[in-house]
């Protein structure tokens, strides 16, 4: 699926095996979204010509040339990829600490805005940090915002909830991020308006 | 660049004129009152015009040579296919050599124009002939290769391209062996990074209906879309060092040399961005 990250699109994806892994969105050969693609086995294939790639970025196989062994110089830029509590992080760059353990919490949905991360920070009251947004909702309980900068000032919200949560607490916080993002995206446009 | 002849619709449908663009400028296609076509710039400049292979072709320069033959379109006993019109968005340049690729049949086109595990590109043979880009005994396995085509055959490709904007392809003809059907694809460039694309055909089939012709053309075409409207950058690079070719790409090489030395930059990236 395709993905965005301050350093561009990324291509991430989920090897048969269960790991999941990120390239940069663009196969080095025609310059098409790897995002298209398609995975067999450990490797993510190329959708215009199948030429195929491994985790860690090297082309395994051109179909047109079933015979070659593709020289190590043909790869894609890959990136690091963490889970942990059903988040996947990736990485810019080579981090030198791991992804913040978000204990206790269970994702609950993601969503994108179109409002920048200042709008919705200034709707919820608080800043991110690391461990991301705390916003204490009406009529629900505590809610966890990562936020994620897209294009054109739109922003992934991924949602995450108290691992215990009954169904209806998973509701009533689903239907208090519906009205963030309405508050939000008026805000914005408003803002953009005046 | 603005002196090549360019696709601007179908002389089908001149009958109450049309508007469209070349090149970032808006024109205007229609029959003068003495029924002649007519192609008007936006500033009023009555602009170079010919009708060939079912269109109506234009420039916004001055053609210093006549738009190129396709003897096959005086051919008796061959049906000519009008296809239509699909707007790309991409680089002009990008729809022409998409259309000089066969490694992409198995994966774009699955289960008709190839088929894995037939992914193979044969050694082919390219070269310049009179000054347009020519590859021959270009070979590859089909499962469908045409509407008239029962099963799969090994078919086999000729390509030419006679202009920055055009292709003409000449493939195994299955119910006439010996005789090649012709399938060319017309570039209009609306943009840099948008064009119409105008399929036209000439074949030797006497029994499928047109529209089931036109139908198969547009279905290939539209899976061509969806990889042309993904591709990084939207120009074509014409440098080596963005984009890795193989053995394969002979075709592709040759073209981009050739827009090279022509100096046709109108859809390209000159240098490695």
């Amino acid at each position: 699926m395709p993905a965005r990250t301050p350093a561009g699109p990324i291509a991430l994806w989920r090897s048969q095996s269960g790991h999941a892994a990120a390239s940069a969105d663009r196969c080095p050969h025609r310059g098409m979204r790897l995002s298209h693609g398609f995975v067999r086995g450990e490797a993510l294939s190329c959708i215009y010509h199948g030429w195929s790639y491994a985790r860690p970025g090297n082309c395994l196989r051109i179909p047109a040339h079933p015979g070659l062994t593709p020289p190590e110089t043909i790869r894609v830029a890959t990136h690091e990829v963490e889970e942990s509590g059903g988040v996947i992080w990736v990485a810019v760059g080579e981090p030198t600490i791991q992804p913040p353990r978000l204990e206790g919490l269970a994702p609950l949905r993601s969503l994108t805005a179109h409002a920048g991360i200042a709008v919705l920070e200034a709707v919820v009251g608080a800043k991110a940090g690391p461990e991301g947004l705390v916003w204490q909702a009406q009529n629900s309980q505590e809610i966890r915002l990562l936020l994620v900068p897209q294009e054109d000032d739109h922003t992934l919200i991924h949602v995450l909830l108290d691992e215990k949560s009954s169904a209806s607490q998973r509701v009533a916080a689903s239907r208090a991020i519906e009205s963030l993002r309405r508050t939000a995206e008026y805000l914005q446009a408003k803002g953009i308006a005046s | 660049m603005i002196d090549e002849w360019y696709p601007v619709g179908l002389f089908g449908q001149i009958e109450n004129g049309w508007k469209t663009a070349l090149m970032g400028e808006p024109i205007e296609v229609a029959f003068d009152p003495g029924r002649e076509v007519k192609v008007t710039s936006e500033d009023g400049r009555t602009l170079p015009v010919c009708v060939r292979y079912g269109h109506v072709w234009s420039s916004l320069g001055k053609p210093r040579k006549d738009l190129f033959a396709i003897p096959e379109a005086d051919q008796p006993g061959r049906r000519f296919v009008e296809v239509g019109v699909v707007r790309v968005r991409c680089s002009p340049l990008r729809a022409v050599e998409n259309f000089l690729d066969i490694a992409h049949f198995p994966f774009v086109h699955t289960d008709i124009l190839g088929a894995e595990p037939h992914t193979e590109v044969h050694d082919y043979k390219v070269e310049i002939r009179q000054d347009e880009v020519w590859a021959t005994q270009v070979k590859f396995y089909q499962p469908q290769a045409a509407k008239s085509a029962a099963g799969g055959i090994t078919t086999e490709y000729m390509y030419r391209v006679p202009a920055p904007t055009c292709s003409v392809l000449y493939k195994t003809c299955p119910p006439r062996p010996g005789e090649w059907d012709v399938i060319a694809l017309f570039v209009q460039p609306l943009a840099e990074d948008l064009c119409d694309v105008w399929p036209w055909m000439a074949l030797f089939d006497d029994v499928t209906p047109m529209t089931d012709l036109i139908h198969f053309q547009q279905t290939i075409f539209l899976q061509d879309r969806s990889i042309l409207e993904n591709q990084i950058p939207r120009l074509l690079p014409l440098d080596p060092g963005m984009e890795i070719p193989t053995r394969a790409d002979l075709t592709s090489v040759a073209y981009r040399r050739w827009l090279k030395r022509h100096n046709y930059k109108y859809g390209a990236q000159l240098v490695a961005q």
